[in-house]
């Protein structure tokens, strides 16, 4: 089996091969022929590489130890679930993941454009099918993950090492194939820019061939994103869900460019402007994420994710300029063809709120990646590596933020071209008054804190725009359709599906900010507790009940029950633990006990047992508002689902040509 | 209209400016240097008052736990080099013999006091993923 995955892989990089030149043949000679047989050979490739993958899996799952891979990332007692994650466990593995979910994206790309965009698809078959010779390559000369191991090593007779225990939480399995889903989904987008400037089709076509293969890849990788943090909140203990840690930066990076692209072509779409400015957001985009992969896989930065160090920098490093100095090429080839014939009218008009939310969007990125770069950029410069923690993160960042939440209220209150004096009086009033009477409200209230204040009134700012804004467009339809409440609400947002579920999006950032903003109100605690002995924080009032040791198959645990009471009332029984796997005794796992309230979580975990004094060490943690950020989360899915979602008229006119 | 346009020019230009200009202030205001011990030694600069990070391995056998485990020393060894160290807190759980960390923290009468310790995995085998300390920071 070992040898029929590499063997999938080789004739994958063959067919690719095959797919550019005879794509490129059409491209020269508009040979048909040569277009079906590229399009051909790519989905092949791509079915050939989802094959490979599907094989690691199954030999994954039925225990082939005799593979390096399998041995390393798997073990006889991992759960079935588990084993299948091993094959984003390792590098080698991920590899193959990251190649097989091009090749689904390729596969798709093909099938919905089997009878569009003919002039289009064969540079973006081309583009594609660079990108996943590439990763091929790297696959078979570096990072096979079919390795057969030497007979009779250890590790294949002990069954495998299994994987790490930190693993092994539900986030974890679905949190990196999301990330991956994301990085890789914004290949389709660029590709069809790239194809666009080659072929001179600069109108907003391209762009709306790729409204919905730019949503998807973004909405996974911001659910991806956030996943990690609930995973860092619920598995590693410390308390917190984000740490610009640079492979954190490394994910959130393209995110963000991709937001700001999100928005910038709503004005070529609407006012056929900007084309160049969107061009350079997804070439930047697609860029980011190879640069993210590369930060992630060469181990220039040190990372809490140490992924070991190998000489695939190079390489990587390699396509990354590879890359941008075609895309500069690209862009001053067609430089002409770019220019606008419109220009912006007004400051005080949509496209140039539009403008300045990229801007802002931008130097958001600019000043994490700056970040995040700085401990090579100053050992380049002045000889010392010099890092920049979460202080520089946090105190940056902020700000920015800030200047972005008033962009997502003022945004949709302006009209297109320009908004006259009149307008914007009528559209403000109310907004800024719910956004001053919050302010005073919570300051009256005794919040003292800056950030926390100025986010309180900028939420609802924000909310009341988008609730005027509902509430006039509901009784617009009520007055002309006669519809019920209900019913318009349904139908105004089923006729501008982008729009209002931008608008919902904007509400679950806006959940996320408060969560942000309650990191300021958090408490935290060492304690060291005997048996009946208790602490009391913010009210809250922890007694340790009793401390034990419990055996499971593939572990055991210290747990601690830790009896939690609020003026006199039991409130919950906490039980961190601290476990130890088999073939991993020497790192303990703790695992995180954590009671959800609506407005605060209680977060303890156990750091150790002292024999000498008979106590237990634990850390115990009051995160309000923590809730918030995962609800924010789950209102920004739900609000793409219905950006992506087909209208009703988009339906009716599918079953018509059908 | 040109004026406009060159209005738009000129506050595009005015806020790359104010931005690069804040990140530049703001990186300066959070530098942790990132040293190696022989160059705690080598050098002149004065390094008692600075904090850095150190990256290494914690020497086999050095780990002592005291104070109801709330403090922990241990000898980092970078190569030939190696240097006391001091963290109080709780310990990540990848912290163990030969494990490579990452401290922060300050130079006091030879021994390095700690206020953050990081782990990264240097197991038997290649893992992917380690443990962010505590107390990495306030996040707004």
């Amino acid at each position: 089996m070992a040898l029929f995955g590499a063997t999938l892989i080789q004739l994958a990089f063959l067919l690719t091969l095959s797919a550019i030149g005879m794509s490129a043949w059409y491209f020269w000679k508009q040979d048909l022929r040569f277009y079906v047989g590229a399009r051909r050979s790519l989905i092949g490739a791509s079915l050939l590489v989802i094959g490979a993958a599907l094989t690691l899996i199954q030999q994954l799952l039925v225990g082939n130890y005799a593979l390096e891979y399998v041995a390393r990332y798997s073990s006889r007692t991992n759960d079935g679930i588990y084993k299948i994650a091993g094959l984003w466990a390792g590098m080698e593995g991920s590899l193959l993941f990251w190649a097989s979910v091009l090749g689904t994206y390729i596969f798709l790309v093909s099938y919905f454009n089997r009878k569009r965009n003919r002039t289009l698809m064969p540079i973006v078959n081309i583009v594609l099918g660079i990108v996943m010779l590439f990763f091929l390559f790297i696959i078979i000369n570096f990072e096979n993950p079919f390795r057969v191991l030497p007979l009779g090593t250890a590790i294949e007779a002990q069954g495998g090492t299994g994987l790490n225990p930190l693993l092994q939480n539900w986030a974890m399995l679905i949190h990196p194939p999301l990330l991956y889903l994301g990085y890789v989904g914004f290949v389709v987008p660029f590709a069809f820019a790239v194809a666009a400037l080659v072929t001179k089709r600069l109108d907003a076509t391209w762009i709306r061939s790729t409204r919905r293969w730019t949503l998807i890849p973004w909405l996974f990788l911001g659910a991806g994103v956030i996943l990690g943090g609930r995973w860092a909140y619920v598995e590693l203990g410390w308390g917190g869900y984000w740490a610009w840690d640079p492979v954190e930066n490394a994910s959130f990076l393209p995110w963000l460019t991709g937001t700001a692209y999100l928005h910038s072509v709503i004005i070529q779409e609407k006012k056929n402007m900007l084309k160049m400015w969107n061009v350079v957001l997804i070439m930047i985009t697609f860029t980011l994420t190879i640069f993210g992969t590369y930060l992630t896989r060469s181990g220039i930065l040190s990372s809490v994710h140490a992924f070991a160090a190998t000489d695939l920098g190079i390489w990587f490093f390699g396509f990354v300029v590879f890359i941008i100095l075609s895309c500069v090429a690209l862009l001053v080839w067609r430089k002409d063809e770019l220019s606008s014939q419109r220009r912006l009218e007004s400051f005080t008009s949509r496209e140039s709120g539009f403008l300045f939310n990229n801007m802002i969007f931008l130097a958001l990125a600019m000043a994490i990646l700056w970040g995040t770069m700085f401990p090579i950029l100053s050992e380049a410069v002045r000889g010392v590596q010099i890092t920049v923690g979460s202080t520089y993160f946090n105190r940056i960042t902020a700000p920015i933020g800030m200047l972005l939440l008033v962009l997502v209220g003022v945004g949709p209150l302006l009209s297109w071209r320009r908004t006259s004096r009149a307008t914007l009086l009528r559209n403000f009033t109310w907004p800024l008054a719910a956004g001053t009477g919050t302010m005073v409200i919570a300051m009256l209230l005794g919040m003292r804190q800056v950030y926390p204040l100025i986010i309180a009134g900028l939420v609802a700012f924000v909310l009341a725009g988008i609730l005027i804004e509902t509430v006039n467009g509901i009784r617009a339809r009520r007055r002309l359709a006669g519809e019920g409440v209900f019913l318009a609400l349904r139908s105004m947002i089923d006729k501008n599906r982008s729009r209002y579920g931008g608008y919902i999006v904007h509400i679950g950032i806006l959940c996320m900010f408060i969560g942000f903003a309650g990191k300021a109100f958090s408490t935290e605690q060492d304690v060291s507790l005997g048996q009946g002995e208790s602490e009391i924080l913010k009210g809250y009032t922890f007694t340790v009940d009793r401390f034990y040791t419990e055996e499971h198959p593939s572990y055991s645990a210290f747990i601690v029950d830790l009896a939690v009471e609020k003026q006199h009332r039991p409130v919950t029984v906490l039980r961190p633990e601290r476990r130890h796997y088999t073939n991993w005794e020497d790192q303990p796992n703790t695992e995180v006990a954590l009671f959800s309230r609506p407005l605060e979580d209680l977060y303890a975990i156990v750091g150790g047992y002292d024999p000498e004094s008979d106590k237990v060490l634990l850390k115990i943690m009051i995160n309000p508002l923590v809730q918030m950020v995962w609800l924010g989360g789950i209102i920004l899915i739900l609000g793409t689902l219905v950006a992506l979602l087909p209208s009703r008229a988009e339906r009716k006119a599918k079953e018509v040509t059908a | 209209m040109p004026g406009q346009r060159k209005k738009f020019i000129i506050l595009i230009v005015a806020f790359s400016v104010v931005t690069f200009g804040w990140i530049t202030i703001g990186a300066g205001s959070d530098e942790v240097p990132y040293v190696s011990i022989a160059q705690l030694v080598d050098t002149d600069h004065e390094w008692k008052q600075t904090r850095f990070r150190l990256g290494g391995y914690v020497d086999e056998g050095s780990i002592v736990y005291s104070n109801a485990r709330r403090t922990v020393e241990f000898t980092l060894i970078q190569e030939d080099d190696q240097l006391p160290v001091r963290y109080e807190g709780l310990t990540p759980d990848m912290f163990k013999d030969d494990a490579e960390v990452i401290v922060l923290g300050q130079l006091d009468d030879g021994v390095f006091v700690a206020d953050n310790l990081m782990t990264k995995c240097a197991s038997r085998y290649e893992v992917d993923i380690s443990e962010p300390a505590y107390d990495l920071g306030r996040k707004i």
